[in-house]
């Protein structure tokens, strides 16, 4: 199939947002609302404060809409397996993210699977060491 | 004009450089700088570099507090405001308040739910605390015991340290009152259970005592806060947090100011 489905679910479950510290509030995001979009990744903007990957996401009736998807800083998700290779333009990925509230095709991101089929998060703190 | 700037710069940068070999000319030479002073201090043998490493806090967006038994103290969900403190939290409260990349000064820089780490490094006279997230370190001077008589209020405030046995006491005043709230990042974010709390600001008559020691074996860092500012508070506010030792993680770069979006931007990159 040429087109990709876009496949959106609404949850009502809540689900964490990305984490943040800089420069702007989460706020403007429906943490209550996930929707779960596919589609091709054609930026990576691997900058700080956070990063941000834009996907053009194409409906059933081969509409397109480009979405903007907020992680974490580089650095938060340098530390949970992330580089700034692992997602490339032209990749086919999958995102569970938490839209704005205002209907505007950008969204928070929750996670994310790449095309070998791994899963990563938007960069949050580093798993804790165990402690002796 | 530019001829002029030329000759009256030469002679300048000759001197300098004049300067600069003679302090090099002798590599070998055991002769202490002569016009500096012995440095005035006291170092407690309870030091031995102890805080020096980098450090991560317990605690995550998921889970604030952290595990037990090293768990965060949970920020209060009804602080002793006064008057003026309810307002002002209430103003770090819009979103259309916030200040982009806004300092987060001593306490915030200490809070971080582990999202960026901290490096302590020791010197003789001073303990300096670079946070990964703020490009202003704290420097905690052990050389005097006082705060200067005409403070410059700053970003940090001015921080004294003397050892009290085995914990490391640090006194800050002097910070501003510009900074975001103390407890995250200026506005109802709504990322945790912690950040749905009331926004703490901090004014400039902010008195903080820290009392920073190990635990665990020296693994964990316990920092406890007594934050007193009666601008902003009735009462001072006691809170515990807690640093892992992570010999395994750096302190990166980090420029809030790199390429932010601003509320507005959508799809604009």
């Amino acid at each position: 199939m040429r087109l990709l489905q876009a496949v959106i679910v609404l949850s009502l479950v809540a689900a964490r947002v990305a984490p943040l510290g800089a420069h702007h509030s989460f706020a403007a995001f429906d943490r209550q609302k996930a929707v779960t979009l596919t589609g091709v990744v054609t930026e990576v903007q691997w900058n700080n404060p956070h990063a941000w990957i834009q996907v053009i996401v194409t409906d059933q009736k081969g509409k397109q809409t480009e979405w903007g998807f907020e992680c974490g800083s580089p650095n938060m998700m340098a530390r949970t397996g992330w580089s700034r290779t692992t997602v490339k333009a032209g990749d086919k990925v999958t995102v569970v993210a938490n839209p704005l509230k205002d209907g505007r095709p950008n969204a928070a991101l929750v996670r994310i699977t790449l095309p070998d089929g791994r899963v990563l998060g938007p960069g949050d703190a580093p798993p804790p060491k165990p402690l002796k | 004009m530019h001829l002029v700037t030329r000759t009256v710069r030469r002679p300048l940068w000759l001197a300098v450089a004049v300067v600069a070999m003679a302090c090099n000319a002798a590599p070998g030479s055991t002769e202490p700088p002569s016009k500096v002073s012995p440095l005035e201090f006291t170092v407690s043998k309870a030091s031995q570099l102890k805080l020096t490493g980098v450090w991560v806090a317990v605690g995550t967006f998921d889970d604030p507090a952290g595990p037990a038994p090293w768990s965060n103290t949970p920020w209060p969900a009804t602080p002793p405001f006064t008057d003026v403190g309810r307002r002002e939290s209430a103003r770090l409260a819009d979103i259309k308040n916030v200040v982009p990349c806004q300092p987060g000064g001593p306490i915030f820089a200490m809070w971080e739910l582990g999202l960026f780490p901290i490096e302590i490094l020791e010197a003789p006279d001073r303990v300096v605390i670079k946070p990964e997230n703020s490009a202003l370190p704290r420097r905690i001077h052990l050389n005097r015991s006082s705060h200067p008589a005409d403070l410059e209020p700053s970003w940090m405030g001015d921080s004294i340290g003397r050892w009290d046995g085995d914990v490391l006491v640090v006194d800050t005043v002097g910070i501003n009152g510009r900074t975001r709230g103390m407890n995250g990042v200026g506005s109802n974010a709504r990322v945790s259970a912690d950040d749905a709390k009331p926004r703490l600001p901090v004014s400039d008559q902010l008195h903080l005592v820290e009392r920073l020691r190990l635990v665990a074996d020296g693994e964990v860092l316990e920092d406890e806060m007594t934050i007193t500012d009666p601008k902003n508070y009735t009462a001072p506010l006691v809170i515990k947090h807690y640093w892992q030792r992570r010999p395994d993680i750096e302190v990166l770069e980090y420029v809030c100011g790199e390429r932010p979006r601003s509320e507005d931007e959508v799809n604009t990159k």
